[in-house]
């Protein structure tokens, strides 16, 4: 298990109370789950993903990611349509845990509501929830 | 109860290595390490793999009377136990059965090992030691023996996969004598120094154990028992020494998923408080050829005899890899939609896949070019009828449900059982 400050914890992404991340890059805002709960899950063996066109409600669930511990739902940071999907999950979910920042990344929605983005949580927020689990 | 979460003497390698650690049977045991528990079951598949199991209890029962007390206890008939033609337990060797209640119920698994006429090793699952020993002490009645439970006092590591031996041989004094005529269910040495048992096997620094060929995944290995005083050396010395042979560390997410994967029950789960009848485990059970009696009398197995509407526990393997969730109750649904029963045990065997209608293993010899195992999903349901191998049923939790096939085995070529001299190294 990784220590808190062993954590990577990007400052350009950010953080939901369900340790996804969402990061805003040309129109669209892309998610994923944290380092923290990659680590917490284990090795990722399968994930299910939505379909490209649906509309999903902040907190409304998504897809579940089976680790070899658990099957967790993935729950949407900010409402909005799925754009495009992270294929490569379909054969390779373990991108999740190599890299849950860039390559292992799960869905891109085109925000409903961009407002929602800000009042997630920032690097230093997030870092002081996972703290006060700890 | 005291509620005090234990720990073994690894435990601050564990966390040193940065184990995912979790609480299991009283004890803080790492889940899996950075390797990943897909890794490390693989790794066990194919080369090997380190366990810590200083978490089981040891009950050590001695005395001119100690064979009829397990005999009494024991749910295998020790008179009729090793080998096809079924003869009785000797010295240095050891038997898989059942503790049972009056009722037939399940109470533990052990494993029973025979290091004299007089004195007997019984292994049970973590937390067990107080309640088996007080069990054995309240049905001993004139049967001169005592029953000791040395919870805490055995080390115990466990090096399961197919190049187990050849690391073995590294550290052990005089490897070619120990391994000699050791099948499996055999063990020697001792892990008490002033046995003379213990002069058998001796690690290279002279500490003494006792050295088993058993193991909980199904694959060749040994579990190691010795001084706890010695167990972390020894665990540092075969990590060093196995690592040119690919030895990972290993936790108990890759023992669950290797020993669900080889059909072996996780006692508390697969067995437990109802009648130990219509399993994949009869083999714990002294059953007279005819089927219909026991060659031996021993708790619960009156009841056993007179079970009116037993269930049935069967085995089956998935068609992929997700698993259903048994935190909650899971369910398990016919082809008609009646709800049947219940999932005892839903794992992953990462090392395994469907091809066509057959389960290939990654050590399969005949396994069809690039073959690339995602895994299948796999265990123990619990029903009202018996169901047929072949039989497809669903597996349904709060989320999802998920088709899978009874069968009687799961992961193929399994190598627990191979001769030992085919599994070392000459050199």
């Amino acid at each position: 298990m990784k220590e808190i400050n062993e954590l990577i914890l990007p400052e350009d992404v950010r953080y939901a109370d369900d340790h996804e991340w969402a990061r805003p890059a040309n129109g669209v805002v892309r998610i994923g789950i944290s380092d923290y709960a990659q680590d917490q899950l284990g090795d990722i063996v399968f994930v299910e993903l939505p379909e490209v066109g649906d509309n999903y409600d902040k907190g409304q669930e998504f897809g579940t990611i089976e680790s070899v511990k658990v099957v967790s739902e993935m729950y949407m940071p900010i409402s909005g349509e799925i754009m495009a999907v992270n294929e490569k999950l379909e054969e390779t979910p373990e991108l999740i845990n190599e890299d849950p920042y860039n390559e292992g990344w799960i869905v891109e929605v085109k925000p409903g509501d961009t407002s929602e983005l800000d009042a997630l949580m920032t690097k230093e927020t997030y870092l002081s929830m996972l703290e006060g689990e700890a | 109860m005291n509620q005090e979460v234990k720990t073994t003497p690894l435990h601050a390698w564990h966390r040193d290595h940065g184990a995912n650690m979790a609480i299991f049977g009283g004890y803080e045991m790492p889940l899996w390490y950075p390797t990943g528990a897909r890794r490390e079951h693989c790794t066990v598949l194919t080369h090997a793999g380190l366990f810590d199991t200083s978490h089981m209890a040891c009950i050590l029962i001695e005395g001119p009377a100690a064979y009829e007390l397990l005999q009494h206890c024991f749910s295998k008939d020790l008179d009729a136990c090793i080998g096809a033609k079924k003869t009785p337990l000797e010295d240095g060797r050891c038997a898989y059965g059942i503790f049972l209640n009056e009722e037939g119920e399940t109470i533990d698994d052990a494993i029973v090992y025979r290091l004299h006429r007089e004195q007997y090793m019984v292994i049970v699952n973590a937390g067990m030691g107080g309640t088996i020993a007080g069990h054995l002490a309240a049905h001993r009645g004139n049967r001169e023996s005592t029953v000791t439970d040395l919870t805490d006092r055995i080390g115990k590591i466990d090096i399961q996969g197919p190049l187990a031996g050849t690391i073995l041989k590294k550290v052990i004094q005089r490897p070619e004598t120990v391994f000699d005529r050791m099948p499996y269910f055999s063990f020697k040495g001792h892990f008490d120094a002033r046995s003379p048992l213990a002069e058998a096997v001796r690690l290279n620094d002279g500490t003494p154990l006792l050295l088993s060929r058993t193991g909980y995944t199904g694959e060749f290995g040994f579990e190691i028992f010795l001084d706890p005083a010695h167990l972390v050396a020894l665990w540092e010395t075969i990590m060093d020494r196995g690592e040119t042979a690919g030895l990972v560390a290993c936790g108990l997410a890759a023992r669950d998923s290797l020993r669900a994967g080889a059909v072996l029950p996780l006692s508390h789960q697969d067995i437990g408080p109802w009648p130990f009848l219509n399993n994949p485990w009869p083999f714990a059970l002294p059953y007279a050829p005819d089927r219909t009696g026991f060659t031996k009398a021993f708790i619960g197995a009156e009841a056993l005899l007179h079970i009116a509407d037993p269930e049935y526990t069967h085995a089956y393997a998935g068609f992929d890899l997700r698993k259903v969730s048994t935190h909650d109750t899971a369910v398990v649904v016919d082809s008609d939609g009646v709800e049947i029963g219940t999932v005892l045990t839903c794992a992953t065997d990462m090392g395994i896949d469907r091809v066509d209608d057959r389960i290939f293993s990654i050590t399969s010899p005949d396994k069809p070019d690039s073959f690339k195992p995602r895994g299948l999903c796999c265990g123990f349901i619990k029903v009202r009828k018996e169901l047929p191998n072949g039989t497809v049923v669903q597996l349904r939790d709060n989320k999802r449900s998920v088709k899978v096939m009874i069968t009687d085995d799961i992961r193929p070529d399994r190598t627990a059982r191979r001769a030992l001299k085919d599994m070392v190294d000459d050199g």
